[in-house]
Order: structure tokens, then C-alpha cells, then sequence
């Protein structure tokens, strides 16, 4: 019963990939653009980030509890386009705050719909929010069916340029996030989270409220999806009914270049913060490598794939050796 | 605590299928109740009956005399009645303390799981079964890494730990090792002594005499006979389980041929190495029945599965003495190996295909292009009644047959490329005792056909009454070899702990 090293550690620190492939795209970065954490070129670069980073985390935890969701993208468009049409280009202070409350609740309310249909009615998570997609970016469509409108640029301007302390607002979010995560990873409700990922049924016989649970995860992510359409409207200031869309791929591959089991039940949020983070960089690393825009998306797909597979290479090759 | 739990007249029906029609069981405080019978005659419906995973069609269940339903297996457990499962109820990616302890965590004052109150008492249960682990047994072991014993030990440490007064134990000790199983008896007297009371499902006769004070025998869903087990013996037991006649008999003085020793080495193997065997050379001759005992986890499935090129070994394996070695089970396949693995629902069939694809999975190779599916379909069903399998049709999925009989298609689907080397891992582990008698003779007649058979089991008795030879298995290595007069059950006990060679071994 040997079991090699990289094995044990990977699977006490299911993050430990993330954490290698993140200095490493640093460092590549640095090379590149050797003033990266200057406070402007740091904050430019997080207030970037931290939409995906929201995907993620609401990402970690369904995928945490079993399931996967596929509409978000389809949910920060709502957001975005409410938000850009309701409050317009001239629109009050207070018109934003409560237009942002309201966007908050529309992306709990689209993670009930998913989480009622796959938790209650017993569907397919990855075939619920594959329709459930089309349904939330139909209806992005629906409310602004051409890009234009926006926020107010002062409004936008307390997202971008805000750095209290000299440290980006993007870091006492994520400092957050990562807080309240610590905290309910480790009360009863974290451990059910992980046993209804494991193993559903013996966490049936076992009394734990799956049902809930799973429901309560497409919650979670709805929520986060606001988080992130709120986050990319204030950083773009303006609406785009297509905007969501290609971030849904972005989240889940962060959650699994974070560590995270697609199969549910391991790992945890830290990691695809990481793997989110991770992925803006490898995207400032092919701007700045002067790659031609028509190369890019090959380029950054190619990353992607090699980091999905490098644990799985590692683990053939190994395999080989008797 | 309660005093006792009677269920009356029990009916319960799984679409059109009787499970149960008349189930009868009484358990009182301070007893041991054996649930036997053969498999599909519904002791596992019974046991769901009680802790409450099922709900009833007709019958009623009396606790302490008053009537009592069960709308979940919480509402059981809020009685105090706790079930080993056989299927484990354990979640594989998290810890033993965080599976043992999973909705019922101490909490403390910020609602946090108070991690040092849960691995406290964790290893308080623990230390129930120390010294019987293998492995760096700790609160923090991830279940997914552990042996099927000792998940089997967390099974048991979970549904004790909210201190139950009835115990079901479902099949707990089929896959313990006799070290465990003494353990668990140990602390099943205990909990006797205590005021608890015990529901001891299996199908190891052997235990049942020892530990039980009741028996109840289920026959197709109907209790045909309880009372106290002084009062009968196990002939009697195995007579009330089945109806034909009995089958045990079978096993104990078969008249063994020595005529095999003049015959070929058709297998050996010289100073085979894989992660768990520690270099393990024999030679077997053709037709010889070898059988594989020891502790559980000592390297026997490494064995069986490095001579199917399942595991990569180092070490030299010759059939008809010719050195060969197999990187993939193709390899050994078209060698006329045949393997039959231990996990019959996971490794040795497609669950929910039908009987006759599972039949000719290895055997499609033969029919040719286009695929001669009549020719086909006359083989499987061929092999099909030759093994006497019980079954609707040949389309049905497998999953609609009992434990015996599904393993019944395991080794109808390698029948049928008529293999020469035979590799058997545990095949008989939850069969009933009327299959398990038919897969005694078949493989009696297959080691008279001149096959080479290595056969791996958990049951002593099964290894002493059927094998020519047994390979003691001890930490990856033959430790003894027992045949003739000196393979008795006894002395492959005594070889199983290594005992010969560890006296005065402090452990």
C-alpha cells in the first residue's frame, strides 16, 4: 500500500497544483512586464480578475456538492444588462445601490430555478443549466438586444480605482470570500457540502439533508454570478448582453486547474481563486507575448488543456514504471 | 433503552416482486438474533424493514409492545437502532472521524465542528479494534485509502457511535479478517452483557454458532423456523434454508487423487515482486486446485491480478515452460487465462446489461464479421443452463439477478473461452450456501478436466475441504505451504497469523 509522495500530497493539498502554476505564470509574467505589482498595473490587473474569481468560487461549490452550473455566464448577463439599462449612463447613486439589491436577488432567484429543477426534480445538473443557459442569455438579449447603455463613470470609478491602503479592492474582496469560506468549511454545513459531493446515498442513510444541500449550492452560485455581473458591469461600465457568456468555461476550468474533483467532494475554494487568477494571467501573458489576436484563443486553449492534463500525465507515466 | 422489537407478519413488495410475504423476527434486550437464510430469501429486506430504509405493504413492527413505523431510517435511529450495511454507507473523499461523526458533530460555541472533541472521541473507538489494523489506522485517514476490512471497521465504529441498544449486523464480517471477526465477537458479547441487543445477519455458519443465542430462517420471504440455537445444529439450519438436501456434507472428505502429481507443471512463477507481493515463486501442476489463503490484503489479489497483466511485476512467470509475461489481461486471455474478480458488481460485470452481452463481452472475437449473433446465442444460452443460472431470460439485465447467480455469469462469461488457467478471487463471498455447493462441484470437475485453478478465499473451511493444495499467504509472501494431512483448518489459522514464526514477537 505505497503510495508515491506526489500522491499524498496532492491529496491532503488538493490546491498544490493551482499554487505551482500560479508562481510559475508570475513569474513568466514578471519577465514580461516587469512592473506587475505596481499598485496602478496590480489593481488594473485584479479589478480584471475578480468577475471570474466570483464565477469560481460559486463554481467550487457546486462542483463541491456533486453538481455543475452551466448558466452562469447566462446569469451575469442579466445582471449586466439590467443594470446597464435601469440605471443608464446618467443615473443616480442611490437609482445604482438599489438596482445592484435587486440584481443580487435575480441571481439568487436564477440559482433557486436551477437548484429547484436539479435538487427537487431530480435532473441532470449538466443538461438543467445547459437550457436554463439559454433561458438566462435569452433573456439578457430580451432586455438589451444591442450592446450600448451603461453606469455612470463615477460609480464605475469606486470599482476600478479604489485601492485602500495601496492594495486593490479586488484583495479585500477575495480576503473575504476566502474568510467566509474558512468559516463554513468548518461548521456542520461544510461537511455536508463534501458528503453530499462523496457519495449522495450514503449521505441519505447518514440523515444529511441532501436535497437541501444541493439546492442551496446553485444558490450559492447564482449569487456569486450576480457578485460577478455587478463586478464586470462597473468595471466596463457599459451593457453587453453577450458579455457572460464565455466566462461560464473560465470558472469551471479554474475549479479544476484549482484541484477541485469534477466528480464533487474534493478540494475546496482556495484553489480556483487561484486557477481563476491563474487564467487572467496566462491571458496578459499572450498580450504581451505579441501574440496575433487571431492565435490567441489556440494559445490560451492549449495552456488550459496541458495544466487539465498535466496530473493525469503524470500519473501514466508513473503507471508504466513497474 | 427498549426491551424488545418484534416484527409481525411482515409483507413487503418491490413492484411485482415478493420479497417478503410472512417475515416474523423477535429480538429482546441481552440476545443475539441470527436472520438466515439463502440469498434472495429476504433477510436484507428484513433488516431494511426494521431500521426503516423501506417502509411496509402489510405486517407491523411492535416496540416494546407498542405498535411503532418507521417513515425514514432516522426515525429508527431516534429508537436507537443502527445498521452495519453491507453496501457501505461511508463517503470515500472524507476522513474516518468526519464519516463516523457526519450530522452529529460536537459543535462548539461558534458553531464550528470542534476538531480536537471529534478526533477525542474517534479515537476512543478506535481503540475498540486496535491492533487488528494494518494500516496507520488515524482519525484523519482518508477513507478512500483504506483496506475493505477496515472501511468495514469505520462501517461498524459509525453505526455504533451514537450508542444504539439494536445493532443489525448486515454481512459485517465478510470481508473482516478472523483477527477483526474475534474482535467484533468480543465486543458483540459486551455490548449482550450491556442490555443491547444484536440482529447477526451472515451466511458463515460457523459464526452463527458462535455467537448467537437465537436463530430465524428466512425461506422465499416467509420465516419458516426460530428458536434457540442450542436446540439445533447446523445440518438442521442448512435444511431449514434450503430444501433440497444439504450441502455442507459435500465439502469435508472428498477422496483427493494424487494421481495429479505425476502430471505437467503448467504454471510457475519465480520471485514475483509487484507493490504488495514481496517475491513469491511455486509451481502448480495441470489440473492441480490451488488455494490461496491468509489474512485479507496480504497480497493475494496482487497475485492473481499480476498473473492476469492486471498489475506490473518483476519476476519470471512460465506457463508449460515457456516464460511469459503479460503486460495487459489481452495478453493473458489469449493465453487462456481466465480471471474472476473479487468486486463481481464493479469489476466483473456490466450491471445493467443484459446477462447475455455480460456472457459474450470476452468471447465476440470468435463470431467473426459480421457477427454470427445466432451462433452467438446459442453458446451463452448453452452455458447459461449448463451453470443451472436462474434467471427471467437471456435479456434481462444482470442486475436483476441475486448475488449467486450474477456471479454465476462472472464465470459463464470465461467458460465459454474454455480457459486453461483459472484465476478465482473470493468467488464465493455473499453466495448463498445452495450456489456455492454447485460452484464447489464445478470447480471440482474443472480441475478434473485438467485445468490449473488458483482460487483466493476468505472462507477457511472452503479452502480446506476443496483445494489439493493452499499457498499461505503472510506480508506478500508464501509463508506455508499446507497439503495432505497437515492442511487442516487449524494449522491455516495459525499459518494466516504467521503464528509458527513470530513466537516470542512482542506484537
Amino acid at each position: 500500500m505505497k503510495r508515491s509522495r506526489w500522491d499524498a500530497l496532492t491529496a491532503r493539498q488538493p490546491a498544490l497544483f493551482a499554487l505551482i502554476l500560479l508562481v510559475l505564470s508570475i513569474v513568466i509574467n514578471l519577465i514580461l512586464q516587469p512592473h506587475m505589482f505596481a499598485r496602478e498595473t496590480l489593481n488594473s490587473n485584479m479589478r480584471v480578475f475578480l468577475p471570474i474569481i466570483f464565477l469560481s468560487i460559486g463554481q467550487a461549490i457546486v462542483i463541491l456538492g456533486g453538481g455543475i452550473d452551466i448558466s452562469v455566464g447566462g446569469i451575469v448577463s442579466i445582471i449586466n444588462t439590467v443594470l446597464a439599462t435601469r440605471v443608464g449612463l446618467d443615473g443616480s447613486t442611490e437609482r445604482m445601490w438599489q438596482l445592484v439589491f435587486v440584481s443580487l436577488l435575480a441571481g439568487i432567484l436564477a440559482g433557486a430555478i436551477n437548484g429547484f429543477f436539479i435538487a427537487y426534480l431530480r435532473l441532470q445538473p449538466i443538461i438543467t443549466t445547459y437550457a436554463t443557459s439559454f433561458l438566462y442569455a435569452g433573456f439578457a438579449l430580451f432586455i438589451l438586444p444591442n450592446p450600448g447603455d451603461g453606469i455612470p463613470a463615477n460609480i464605475a470609478a469606486l470599482y476600478r480605482d479604489s485601492t485602500p491602503l495601496n492594495l486593490p479592492l479586488a484583495f479585500y474582496i477575495i480576503a473575504i470570500l476566502l474568510l467566509i469560506w474558512l468559516y463554513i468549511s468548518s461548521t456542520r454545513y461544510g461537511k455536508f457540502l463534501y458528503a453530499v459531493g462523496g457519495k449522495p446515498d450514503a449521505a441519505y442513510e447518514t440523515a444529511v439533508p441532501v436535497i437541501t444541500i444541493q439546492f442551496g449550492t446553485y444558490v450559492i452560485s447564482g449569487l456569486m454570478a450576480a457578485l460577478a455581473g455587478i463586478a464586470i458591469t462597473m468595471l466596463s461600465g457599459s451593457g453587453n448582453a453577450e458579455i457572460g457568456g464565455p466566462m461560464t468555461l473560465n470558472s469551471i476550468t479554474a475549479v479544476v486547474i484549482g484541484g477541485n474533483a469534477m466528480s464533487g467532494g474534493v478540494g475546496g475554494v482556495a484553489g480556483p481563486v487561484m486557477g481563476a487568477i491563474t487564467l487572467g494571467i496566462i491571458q496578459n501573458i499572450i498580450s504581451f507575448a505579441n501574440i496575433n489576436t487571431w492565435w490567441e484563443t489556440l494559445v490560451k486553449a492549449t495552456i488550459i488543456v496541458m495544466a487539465l492534463a498535466a496530473p493525469g500525465a503524470i500519473n501514466l507515466i508513473r503507471r508504466r514504471q513497474p | 433503552m427498549a426491551e424488545s422489537l418484534s416484527a409481525q407478519k411482515i409483507v413487503k413488495h418491490y413492484g411485482g416482486v415478493v420479497a417478503l410475504s410472512d417475515g416474523n423476527l423477535d429480538v429482546h434486550a441481552h440476545e443475539v438474533v441470527a436472520l438466515v437464510g439463502a440469498n434472495g430469501s429476504g433477510k436484507s429486506t428484513m433488516s431494511k424493514v426494521i431500521n426503516g430504509v423501506v417502509v411496509l405493504d402489510g405486517g407491523q413492527l411492535l416496540l416494546d409492545g407498542n405498535p411503532i413505523q418507521f417513515s425514514s431510517p432516522q426515525a429508527a435511529k431516534k429508537v436507537g437502532i443502527s445498521t452495519v450495511f453491507q453496501e457501505l454507507s461511508l463517503i470515500p473523499q472524507m476522513t474516518v472521524a468526519e464519516n463516523i461523526w457526519l450530522t452529529r458533530e460536537p459543535l462548539n460555541q461558534f458553531g464550528l465542528v470542534d476538531r480536537k472533541a471529534v478526533n477525542a472521541r474517534t479515537e476512543e473507538l478506535l481503540a475498540l479494534f486496535e491492533g487488528t489494523f494494518k494500516t496507520d489506522l488515524h482519525p484523519d485517514s482518508a477513507v478512500t485509502s483504506l483496506p475493505p476490512d477496515e472501511k468495514q471497521i469505520i462501517e461498524i465504529l459509525k453505526a455504533i457511535s451514537f450508542d444504539p441498544w439494536l445493532i443489525i449486523l448486515d454481512e459485517a464480517t465478510a470481508s473482516l479478517d478472523s483477527r477483526q471477526v474475534l474482535r467484533l465477537f468480543e465486543l458483540v458479547a459486551k455490548w449482550k452483557q450491556q442490555g443491547k441487543a444484536i440482529v447477526f445477519v451472515s451466511h458463515r455458519m460457523e459464526e452463527i454458532f458462535r455467537i448467537a443465542d437465537k436463530y430465524s430462517v428466512l425461506r422465499n420471504g416467509r420465516t419458516v423456523g426460530a428458536g434457540n440455537i442450542k436446540d439445533i445444529n447446523e445440518n438442521q439450519l442448512v435444511k431449514l434454508m434450503i430444501e433440497k438436501e444439504s450441502v455442507l456434507g459435500f465439502l469435508r472428505g472428498e477422496a483427493k487423487s494424487d494421481q495429479k502429481v505425476k502430471k505437467e507443471i503448467s504454471l510457475e512463477a519465480e520471485n514475483l515482486t509487484t507493490e504488495s507481493l514481496r517475491g513469491v515463486s511455486f509451481k502448480i501442476r495441470k489440473g492441480e486446485l490451488i488455494g490461496i489463503g491468509g489474512l485479507r490484503g496480504q497480497g493475494q489479489r496482487h497475485l492473481l491480478h499480476s498473473l492476469f497483466g492486471d498489475v506490473p511485476y518483476s519476476g519470471t512467470v512460465k506457463l508449460f515452460n515457456k516464460e511469459v509475461h503479460f503486460k495487459h489481461p489481452r495478453d493473458a486471455m489469449r493465453n487462456g487465462f481466465a480471471l474472476v474478480p473479487g468486486d463481481r458488481a464493479k469489476e466483473g460485470l456490466l450491471y445493467i446489461r443484459s446477462i447475455l452481452d455480460n456472457l459474450l463481452l470476452p468471447s465476440w472475437r470468435r463470431y467473426g464479421l459480421p457477427l454470427k449473433v445466432d451462433q452467438a446465442k446459442k453458446d451463452a444460452t448453452q452455458t447459461g443452463s449448463s451453470l443451472n443460472l436462474k434467471m427471467a431470460g437471456l435479456e434481462e439485465p444482470v442486475s436483476s439477478l441475486s448475488g449467486g447467480n450474477a456471479q454465476k455469469v462472472v464465470i459463464g462469461k470465461w467458460l465459454m473461452r474454455d480457459p486453461q488457467v483459472l484465476l478465482l478471487d473470493d468467488p464465493t463471498k455473499g453466495v448463498d450456501v445452495g450456489t456455492k455447493a454447485e460452484f464447489y462441484s464445478l470447480l471440482t470437475r474443472l480441475s478434473e478436466e485438467g485445468k490449473t485453478i488458483l482460487f483466493y478465499s476468505s472462507d477457511d473451511e472452503e479452502l480446506v475441504g476443496l483445494c489439493d493444495r493452499v499457498f499461505v499467504l503472510y506480508e506478500g509472501k508464501i509463508r506455508t505451504e499446507l497439503s495432505g494431512k497437515t492442511l487442516t483448518k487449524e494449522n491455516l489459522i495459525a499459518a494466516s497469523l504467521g503464528v509458527a514464526e513470530r513466537e516470542g514477537d512482542t506484537q
